[in-house]
């Protein structure tokens, strides 16, 4: 009798032990599914923060966190191109709140693919306005050309997108461009608790400049003299007088593109 | 066990599969088994002996281990988003005996392991050349030696490098199918034959002995071929290199372009000089290579050049699906054999300026 509840006892541990081990080995396989699972979104985040900043600061980003302080930048020569819709203010009266934003978003996404297939990185949208950059994320010894061809394709793609808003009514968009190349400090720039990579230095203020010029020419696309002499010959260039812009001593002298040739 | 690269969009395959008997009795004699991307490029039979040929871990190496090489080849395809290579390395480290669960630690975080300093500087290495390649070369070439490798050690973890950067490029721009290899440690019969491939892996594997280098080369490289004298990477790379020019797909002159828009790409300044000077014997004036370099066109180039020069722009920093997008339209104006031609001089391209960058860095 004794015999048999030892064995009886054995049994049940036996079973109790095995049920435990077998929980245990369920509890290991959904841990290691989760970990599984949050490595691929790790590494997703990772793919799509490549896309907004250089992968070195990605990766120092991985590795050291980001600690207040630490500022992740380079000097580099970069090309700043500056959008804004033309007659903005207007057309926000004109169009109710709902289908101003989906005008907007519309223009905006035409504008970006039209960057992003030339190589250029949208780094921030300003109300209408769009600031791209060319040879930040990564060396681009092309970058006036990529920009000047980014701009050609911003009013191909603004023509196609007007000939879309007529058909159902709506006013045409129209675009300045302005485009300047020129050296300044690249990198994370914001508070504590947001930041983004961005470019810091007067470029990007020239490249702003140049396109409220747009206006005074009647043009859409203007690149600076320092641009023009990156720029491969077969685009088409016609000089503007130089004019006096905010906040820059000397008289900026600016060419409007008008197409690219071959 | 799904591997992190899984969710990279990746497109059908450009090129139709041509079996090779031949060309996979000479991978099986090699590699002891054969590498389903070999198919894929068979019609341009010096790409796919390059890829046999030039694999580190089959006689190349003499100071680098192969495990650390198999480790180079994980981290540097991971970080070119290479489905199918990436795949094929963690099957090559699986079958000769790291459990899936270490690939998985070493994946997750590998500055993080519990790896050597020395391992753990030579993949930063690695990662550092495939992340920024050239302009870090200089820098990268420091640290490395810091940590203790030597010259010759060195070299070698640049061939692992370049090389795995040459393979990776020419997986996916041919967008080779990578789910097969993907699902390849989860299948029931490769558990079970595990052991047994690992054994077969493991019996082909061979460490690197002394070969001289025959002939002198004479072409864009030879100075890097030059580099690896004694070692039997030389021969090696002098081979392919050779086999790629005689080639007939594309000419001399277009394979030159493509390599010196690479080279200019990259900011490789031990490369540019090479290339440009033979540029100038194949008739093209210092005044067109400059133009070339600086807008990728020029009038002097023909139809094939000028889209192949704006091609080999593409290979350098990219996303997978798109730049497999993009070589599928030269399919409209290229053959399947041009085509291939150009994914394997553009991958070639890019892990040589890696290499030269660290070999050929007299600073």
């Amino acid at each position: 009798m004794s015999r048999f509840l030892l064995w009886g006892t054995a049994l049940v541990m036996l079973v109790v032990l095995a049920g435990a081990l077998y929980r245990q080995w369920r509890r290991n396989q959904r841990l290691e599914a989760q970990l599984e699972a949050a490595a691929a979104d790790l590494q997703h985040l990772q793919e799509a923060c490549s896309r907004l900043a250089p992968a070195g600061v990605v990766q120092r980003l991985v590795a050291d966190g980001v600690a207040p302080g630490v500022q992740a930048a380079e000097r580099k020569v970069v090309t700043a191109l500056f959008a804004d819709v033309v007659g903005y203010t207007a057309l926000g009266e004109r169009l109710e709140p709902a289908v101003l934003a989906r005008v907007l978003n519309g223009y905006f996404q035409r504008m970006s693919d039209a960057i992003h297939e030339h190589r250029g990185h949208v780094s921030t949208f300003l109300g209408d306005g769009i600031l791209a950059y060319f040879g930040a994320l990564q060396p681009n010894p092309w970058q006036c050309d990529d920009a000047v061809r980014a701009a050609l394709a911003m009013r191909a793609a603004m023509h196609d997108y007007n000939a879309e808003l007529a058909k159902e009514g709506l006013p045409p968009l129209a675009v300045g461009i302005g485009i300047h190349r020129g050296p300044g400090l690249a990198g994370l720039i914001g508070s504590r608790e947001r930041r983004e990579y961005g470019f810091v230095g007067p470029t990007v203020n020239m490249a702003a400049r140049v396109q409220t010029l747009t206006r005074t020419h009647e043009v859409d696309i203007l690149v600076t003299d320092a641009l023009r002499t990156g720029l491969d010959s077969r685009f088409v260039l016609t000089p503007m007088p130089p004019e006096m812009v905010k906040g820059i001593a000397e008289p900026v002298v600016t060419y409007a593109v008008r197409e690219a040739r071959g | 066990m799904a591997t992190i690269l899984e969710r990279v969009a990746w497109e059908p395959s450009l090129i139709d599969p041509a079996p090779d008997r031949a060309l996979e009795a000479y991978a099986r004699r090699k590699w002891g088994m054969n590498n389903p991307a070999l198919r894929y490029f068979a019609p341009v039979p010096w790409l796919a002996r390059a890829v046999v040929d030039l694999h580190p871990e089959y006689g190349l190496l003499m100071h680098v281990s192969h495990r650390l090489a198999g480790l180079l080849a994980l981290v540097v395809s991971q970080e070119n988003s290479c489905r199918f290579c990436y795949a094929a390395t963690r099957v090559m480290l699986w079958t000769q005996g790291l459990s899936l669960t270490r690939i998985q630690q070493l994946e997750h975080d590998l500055t993080r392991a519990d790896l050597s300093p020395t391992t753990l500087a030579a993949l930063a290495f690695a990662r550092s050349q495939s992340r920024s390649g050239p302009p870090a070369a200089h820098e990268a070439r420091d640290a490395i030696q810091r940590a203790g490798f030597s010259v010759e050690s060195m070299k070698e973890l640049a061939f692992v490098v370049g090389v795995t950067d040459f393979a990776n490029r020419a997986t996916t721009i041919t967008a080779v199918p990578a789910r097969g290899m993907e699902r390849m440690p989860g299948r029931w019969h490769m558990r079970l034959l595990r052991p047994l491939v690992g054994r077969l892996v493991r019996s082909r594997l061979a460490r690197g002995r002394p070969a001289p280098l025959d002939r002198v080369p004479a072409y864009p490289y030879a100075a890097l071929v030059k580099a690896y004298e004694g070692s039997p990477i030389a021969p090696a790379l002098g081979r392919a290199l050779e086999q790629m020019w005689a080639s007939p797909h594309l000419t001399r002159r277009c394979k030159l372009l493509m390599l010196a828009v690479v080279a200019r790409g990259l900011g490789c300044d031990a490369c540019v000089p090479e290339i440009g000077e033979t540029l100038g014997s194949e008739g093209l004036s210092p005044a067109v290579v400059t133009q070339v370099l600086t807008h990728l066109d020029a009038p002097e180039l023909d139809p094939v050049e000028r889209l192949l020069v704006a091609f080999a722009r593409e290979t350098i920093w990219y996303e997978p699906a798109p730049l497999q997008r993009r070589a599928r339209a030269l399919r409209d104006h290229l053959s399947s054999e041009q085509v291939l031609e150009a994914i394997g001089v553009a991958a070639l391209a890019n892990g040589l300026c890696r290499m030269g960058a660290i070999v050929l860095d007299s600073r």
